[in-house]
């Protein structure tokens, strides 16, 4: 019916900055995002991740900088092509769940007969077809979700922004939203999704752009962000539920301790060798592995 | 008279196609929804929208006010409920006007055929019409009056029975008619105590007053009370509440469930007032239209008073302002409903709205009802805020020209342009902000620019 999103986008946010007042939510922010992938847009509460994703869309004024779309400034006609699902949810609470995903697609730029095949096709790929005719409000917040999701992919846009998709799901919510933004950007859409849950969208996306105070902190495909840095170990020796034995180690931190297992970051001169000694000479080891790099880590060790 | 009743038929069935087709799509929705269906899109034409063809972007959200307003129970019902208190305001004042029973007068003894013309002249004179009926005696006459037989009864001229004693603010045509026919017996009998002969009493009875001369003329009154402008008036002052209502109510809608962040990220703020107001219009045009045509229709079937004299230009008038009215308020509750953050906000808010309506209302409603103008109504009609009430009342009781009528209506639309700009330029710096109330000041000068 419609022609797959090209692919080929490019999203690049360019030296942005928003002040409210005294409060800096944006200072000079830059970053581009590449088409095909899913990337995650993460950081802390109050990061500016929202705001940056609100400019996006001319949602917000700003002091300074630039959103670009395959390399022009964005304009209306532009922006009808994207999806956005932001934070606070927006339906009609009163309006039925099928009307309110067709009247999206019709907003932006399906016919009627488009908008109505469309609707059908993604409540049904999301599992809410059966609520089409309900009204948005009688929904759970799981299924307001999916309609909201739905509303923002009906027009099959070139750039999907989603602000904090996951929160609130459940798993299997979680894995079908998650496999919905994974196809889409294999069919060569752009999608951007924010979370301020680290760890918790590792095994969804391809790269991460990791913000704090308004700025950049780090950005990369999340496996050479969790494979670079210090080498990191998992090591669980029962009965010493504090790692008491690693916290006199030298060359070793200890950056969490959790139920026991203990995850210890290396430095570059110290052995491995010396710390499985160290650990075995405590007690009776259960568990002694090397470990990737978390996300939350990866952004500890950048703002540090 | 006879297009004004088809007029009206054909706005009910319009009304009802409407009303079925929408049902029909929502089934049509639900069914669709079922993992069975056949592929629809092939099958079906593809529709078009003269509202969409037409305004594009605008015409999309026009369209879904225009869907959802009449879906509304709210709508159903209200426009029921307006219609029949229309239809109650030309059928009652009919029913109650012509009283098809005459009143029936019971005669004990004799009444001499002098004394009975001059009772039956006063029952003219009251606006009623009367028989007589004989009574062989009192007893008879009391149980003919108990049983409601007869109304009034006359014993031997001396005396006026009725079954219930009459009450000092007693306007019924019994009682008048009582009234009156106890005070002629009375004059009939001092006359002949005095001695007066019937030629005598005749022209005592039918004595001119002596000439009563003014040095000025009489300023030339064409000031009549119109039926017509206080139902119009009334009508008027409860459907621009009503839209007004759903202007308001609606933007904060959209604000409040943070729809309105989806739909910004589509649509300019322009564009998405433009199509509330072009939709809310709609329906309440289409509304009004009905009221009118029905209230027209069934006025001729009926023979109303509300068609004789000035009511036909009256309705019409009323028609043209609601529609001025709604165009220049639907602006100011839009851009109030943009700086609301919280629901609960907007009672705060539409009142201090409401303040001009009803000063322009009650005033106007003094003057439609009394048929007096006065000079504080005559300045209401030129400001565009009070002149949707002010100068169809003046219309109704005669007293405004053409030409005031045209100045009113152009200082209207020129306020309500520039009404429309100022609360475009609001809504489209408040619409957006949460977390608290925007201030107005906030509102007015130069911002930061933004990409819109």
């Amino acid at each position: 019916m419609r022609v797959a999103a090209q692919t080929g986008g490019l999203l690049e946010i360019d030296e942005l900055t928003r002040r409210y007042g005294t409060v800096v939510a944006l200072d000079g922010l830059s970053f581009s995002v590449q088409a095909g992938q899913v990337v995650g847009f993460l950081g802390p509460n109050g990061a500016g991740k929202t705001t940056t994703m609100r400019a996006i869309f001319g949602l917000t004024d700003l002091d300074s900088g630039e959103v670009r779309w395959n390399g022009a400034k964005i304009d209306q006609p532009t922006r009808r092509r994207f999806g956005y699902m932001p934070e606070e949810r927006g339906l009609y609470p009163g309006m039925l769940v099928g009307d309110q995903v067709e009247y999206m697609g019709r907003l932006h730029g399906l016919s009627a007969t488009q908008a109505q095949a469309a609707t059908n096709m993604w409540l049904e790929r999301l599992g809410v077809a059966d609520r089409a005719g309900n009204k948005v409000d009688v929904l759970s917040h799981g299924n307001q979700q999916r309609v909201q999701l739905a509303a923002a992919l009906v027009h099959e846009p070139e750039l999907i922004v989603l602000d904090e998709p996951l929160s609130g799901l459940d798993p299997a919510g979680i894995d079908d939203i998650g496999a919905v933004l994974v196809e889409r950007a294999a069919a060569g859409c752009c999608v951007v999704f924010s979370s301020h849950q680290l760890d918790l969208v590792e095994d969804l996306c391809e790269s991460v752009t990791i913000i704090d105070h308004g700025k950049l902190v780090t950005s990369g495909r999340v496996d050479d962000l969790a494979t670079s840095g210090p080498r990191r170990l998992v090591v669980r020796v029962e009965g010493d539920r504090d790692a008491a034995w690693a916290k006199k180690l030298a060359g070793v931190k200890v950056s969490e301790v959790n139920g026991g297992e203990a995850r210890l970051v290396l430095d570059e001169s110290t052995d491995g060798d010396v710390v499985l000694r160290a650990a075995m000479a405590a007690g009776r080891l259960s568990e002694f592995s090397f470990a990737r790099r978390r996300l939350s880590e990866v952004f500890r060790e950048a703002v540090a | 008279m006879k297009p004004f009743i088809i007029l009206a038929v054909v706005a009910v069935i319009i009304a009802l196609r409407v009303t079925f087709h929408l049902r029909g799509r929502r089934a049509k929705a639900v069914s669709s929804a079922q993992p069975q269906r056949e592929d629809s899109t092939s099958v079906e034409p593809p529709r078009r929208s003269l509202l969409v063809s037409v305004f594009g972007v605008v015409g999309l959200v026009a369209q879904r006010e225009v869907r959802e307003r009449i879906r509304g129970r709210v709508f159903q019902v209200g426009t029921g409920i307006i219609l029949l208190v229309v239809i109650a305001a030309i059928v009652i004042p009919v029913l109650t006007r012509s009283k098809s029973e005459p009143e029936r007068v019971g005669v004990v003894g004799t009444l001499s055929a002098p004394l009975r013309t001059a009772v039956m002249a006063t029952a003219d004179a009251i606006g009623t019409s009367m028989t007589f009926v004989s009574e062989p005696d009192s007893s008879a006459a009391d149980a003919d009056l108990r049983s409601g037989h007869v109304d009034v009864v006359i014993v031997d001229a001396k005396q006026v029975v009725v079954a219930t004693a009459i009450s000092a603010g007693d306007t019924s045509a019994t009682a008048q008619l009582a009234g009156s026919a106890a005070q002629t017996l009375g004059t009939a009998a001092a006359f002949q105590a005095a001695g007066l002969n019937s030629a005598q009493a005749d022209a005592i009875s039918h004595a001119k007053p002596v000439p009563l001369v003014g040095l000025r003329p009489a300023p030339i009154s064409h000031h009549k009370h119109s039926p017509a402008s206080v139902v119009t008036l009334v009508l008027v002052f409860v459907m621009l509440g009503q839209y007004s209502t759903w202007i308001l109510t609606g933007v904060v809608e959209e604000k409040t469930s943070r729809v309105v962040e989806v739909l910004l990220a589509a649509v300019r703020p322009a564009q998405l007032l433009g199509g509330k107001v072009l939709g809310i219009g709609l329906v309440a045009a289409a509304q009004a239209s009905i009221l009118v045509a029905v209230a027209l229709g069934l006025s001729e079937a009926v023979g109303s008073d509300l068609l004789h004299g000035t009511g036909p230009v009256t309705v019409l008038a009323a028609l043209l302002w609601l529609v001025l009215g709604y165009a220049f308020y639907c602006w100011v509750y839009a851009a109030a409903g943009s700086t609301v953050e919280r629901q609960e906000q907007v009672q705060s808010l539409a009142f201090p709205l409401t303040i001009p309506v009803l000063v322009g209302y009650i005033s106007s409603l003094t003057v439609a009802t009394t048929g007096t103008p006065n000079t504080f109504v005559d300045v209401l009609a030129y400001l565009p805020p009070t002149a949707p009430f002010a100068m169809p009342t003046l219309v109704g009781i005669g007293t405004a020209t053409w030409w005031e009528f045209a100045i009113s209506v152009v200082l209207s639309i020129a306020s309500t342009v520039a009404v429309a700009r100022l609360a475009t330029s609001i809504y489209r710096r408040a619409i957006l902000r949460t977390g608290r109330r925007v201030h107005i000041r906030e509102l007015l000068p130069a911002k930061p620019t933004s990409s819109r």
